[in-house]
């Protein structure tokens, strides 16, 4: 074309992509399941390279490529940081022979479509989730950190991520968290007065200007999902497990208050400000029902769950937050262990057989070890409790990171832990009884999970001593490449997932609230 | 050349109340740079094709293949300012989105400097990349199944155009603001400089001020036809 301004376009110089074919990759297994396809973990077969294929779902004919992929593939091919999933190409499956038309030449698309990611072993859900699992307050942070890293690299790209929750943050075996699912993404522009959707962000870490109808919104959004996900860390389950829109809100305000004119300047001309104001005086809780995190995490929980967005703090600001200066630091993230890996779509199967064993068990009065109740990791009170040590939890952080045994893959031949009803971040006080399930006894215990007091830190783990080989890394977690764990209803939305539907929908999932308790 | 008397962009604006008749300027500017392309690549592939004909050859054969999944057998009758003209009518697309169209075609060109836009599939290239362009930009579009309908292919072929022009740009359909302004200015300049000047700033008086961004995000509109079915094409773009 004769046409091109020059010095401006086409610019983009990139290996092309859509070039190769999936039949470069020997799909290992599919480690996921949603609404929008399948996920794999995948080797090529010419470098060895383990990589997470998400096959675009095209069967929508109508709609034709469906427009969540588009936004993905184009907000991840400008994005690149340690702290973003990396997209690294995309690959074609040759369908059949013909077309509709009985055209020979065919389509070169019609098998199918794939994004080829880089390999993650785990989420931040699955592996909090993970019986046994308990986090140190160096592990929370340095996840923490690169969290905020992340998102604070998107922002200044305009790029608003608007789903961050636990299962959109994976997690490699070398501790580096990355940002995944970018299918909500969006860029924004700061003079904009663009009017954008409010149906974003999964329920519970959905902020109250999206609840109440804001469609003109910024990066703040996202930073309270941070804030909803550094909280859930801390106090060992989700803070805000609404099972619909008016409960969600309702327990955003039982925690920070109602807003009105003086909190948050501007509240009451948000599209349904009146049908969802609280009949009833509602105070700030958030200091009082927390009060026993640490005092610097609490200071930044509160800039992040602030109602007002506009006073909501930045991701830039929080990274500068005395919270990550202060001892304990965040660690390297090399110094985390290494956890075995694995997925949703393995473990549900897995809990299915856990269960049947379990009834043949009590047909036959055995005796089942009691699940854990679901505790937060660390507290930082300084209680004589075993695990309620001031300073960091020592579990999980130290100079011999627990190695996970065997080959790089996943054992998921063998049974996994008490179905979904374990306990994320089981307290180490009753860690004893349930962890001791037969199936995990062979497990790779060895790898000092549960030996002795780590040195650098010179304080005994908190659990460990109670017998229970191996029940760390081999938990039941679950890393979710496209599929919520079990009790996400919403499904569809994991990390590498795209989904738009059922999302922001999500029900309240079973286990997930049942031992919510802050707010009676 | 463009049959200027077709379209009323280039005409003195019409009073509000002839707004009915009124086509965005960038349509007329389009199609002036489109037809004067397509007109200009005929015939070097004729030429091609003549010098090659002594050697046993066709003009065809120097061209790349990139292009070849928007090859029609034949010239469709509609001419382009017409088939714009449809696009505009029936889908109501933004005009911005025929801008970002246009930079996705050029984009593609640029990409695979051996492929030339004829008119044996301009066509198929403008009903898909102002489709990719009105996905990405617009509040609600049309669906696929409604392009294929106004654009006068069928469904699966125009899924199957969509995918293409995506993996021939490798999926770059950013299109920033200042990329935006820069071809505003360019498509402006190509007809002041050809002999159809005298309304300046396209950009300003013609394009919506709206939104390169896709602003906002409501659902997409599930064949609600704002206007009936279009009428088919008389003759199927083939």
């Amino acid at each position: 074309m004769a046409v091109a301004a020059p010095g401006h376009l086409n610019v983009n110089e990139s290996p092309s992509w859509g070039s190769r074919s999936v039949d470069c990759f020997e799909k290992l297994e599919q480690i996921g399941e949603g609404t929008y396809g399948q996920v794999y973990m995948a080797k090529e077969k010419k470098t060895g390279e383990i990589v997470a294929l998400k096959k675009i779902r095209m069967d929508n004919e109508r709609e034709g490529f469906p427009i969540t992929a588009i936004r993905e593939i184009k907000i991840l091919k400008k994005l690149h940081h340690e702290n973003v999933i990396k997209l690294k190409e995309i690959v074609t499956s040759p369908g059949p022979e013909k077309d509709e038309q009985g055209r020979p030449e065919g389509n070169k698309y019609k098998g199918g479509i794939y994004m080829v990611f880089e390999y993650m072993d785990h989420d931040l859900t699955g592996l909090a989730d993970r019986p046994g699992m308990r986090f140190s307050v160096p592990q929370i942070k340095c996840y923490m950190r690169q969290l905020l890293t992340g998102l604070h690299y998107c922002h200044i790209n305009q790029v608003l991520h608007r789903d961050i929750k636990g299962s959109n943050l994976l997690i490699d075996n070398e501790g580096n968290l990355k940002l995944a699912d970018f299918g909500l993404a969006r860029s924004f522009s700061n003079d904009h007065n663009a009017n954008l959707t409010n149906r974003v962000i999964t329920l519970w870490y959905r902020p109250p200007e999206l609840l109440l109808g804001a469609t003109k919104y910024g990066p703040a959004v996202d930073m309270w999902s941070v804030g909803c996900i550094f909280a859930e860390l801390l106090h060992g389950k989700p803070i805000f497990p609404g099972k619909d829109e008016p409960e969600q809100l309702n327990k955003i305000f039982e925690l920070c208050g109602a807003p009105d004119e003086i909190n948050w300047p501007g509240v009451s001309k948000i599209p349904w400000y009146n049908n969802f104001k609280p009949t009833r005086p509602m105070k700030r809780r958030l200091r009082e029902v927390f009060r026993h995190f640490d005092r610097h995490a609490l200071e930044l929980l509160e800039r992040m769950l602030t109602l007002d967005p506009s006073q909501r703090i930045s991701a830039k600001d929080a990274l500068d937050a005395e919270y990550f200066w202060a001892d304990p630091l965040p660690c390297d993230p090399k110094s985390l262990p290494k956890y075995e890996s694995s997925h949703e779509f393995q473990t549900k199967k897995k809990r299915q057989q856990q269960r049947q064993h379990e009834e043949t068990a009590k047909r036959q009065k055995l005796q089942h070890p009691p699940q854990h109740p679901r505790l937060p990791p660390v507290q930082q009170s300084g209680q004589a409790h075993a695990q309620m040590r001031p300073g960091p939890n020592q579990l999980m952080h130290g100079s011999q990171p627990p190695v996970a045994t065997g080959p790089p893959g996943h054992h998921y031949g063998k049974p996994r832990g008490p179905s979904g009803g374990a306990g994320r971040y089981p307290s180490s006080g009753n860690p004893g009884g349930g962890y001791n399930h037969p199936s995990r006894g062979g497990q790779g215990g060895s790898g000092g999970y549960n030996s002795g007091p780590y040195p650098p830190q010179g304080r005994a783990p908190p659990y460990g001593s109670s017998g229970m080989p191996g029940a760390g890394p081999r938990g039941g977690g679950g890393n979710n490449y496209g599929v919520g764990p079990s009790n996400y209803p919403q499904g569809g939305g994991g990390p590498y997932g795209g989904s738009g539907a059922g999302r922001g929908s999500n029900m309240m999932g079973g286990n997930r609230n049942q031992q919510y308790g802050w707010q009676q | 050349m463009l049959a200027a008397g077709d379209c009323t962009g280039l005409e003195p604006r019409p009073e509000p109340s002839q707004v009915e008749g009124t086509l965005p300027r960038v349509l007329t500017v389009l199609s002036f740079v489109l037809e004067r392309l397509v007109a200009r690549n005929d015939r070097l592939l004729e030429n091609l094709s003549g010098q090659l004909n002594g050697l046993g050859g066709h003009g065809w054969a120097m061209l790349g293949k990139s292009l070849n999944g928007f090859h029609g057998v034949r010239p469709p009758n509609i001419s382009i300012p017409k088939y714009l003209e449809r696009i505009y009518k029936y889908t109501g697309c933004s005009p911005s989105c025929f801008v970002v169209g246009y930079v996705y075609i050029d984009r593609l060109v640029h990409k695979h400097p051996d492929s030339l836009v004829v008119s044996l599939n301009v066509h198929r290239l403008l009903v898909t990349s102002v489709m990719v362009a009105s996905k990405m930009l617009d509040d609600e579009h049309y669906n696929n199944a409604f392009y294929a309908k106004v654009g006068g292919v069928s469904n699966a072929e125009l899924n199957r155009l969509e995918m293409e022009l995506l993996f021939l740009l490798d999926f770059g359909v950013v299109v920033s603001s200042r990329v935006f302004e820069t071809y505003c200015f360019h498509l402006e300049r190509e007809v002041l400089l050809n002999g159809h000047g005298g309304h300046g700033e396209i950009e300003k008086a013609l394009f919506d001020p709206a939104p390169l961004d896709d602003v906002t995000e409501l659902p997409v509109v599930e064949d609600a036809p704002a206007t009936a079915d279009p009428p088919s094409l008389d003759q199927a773009v083939d």
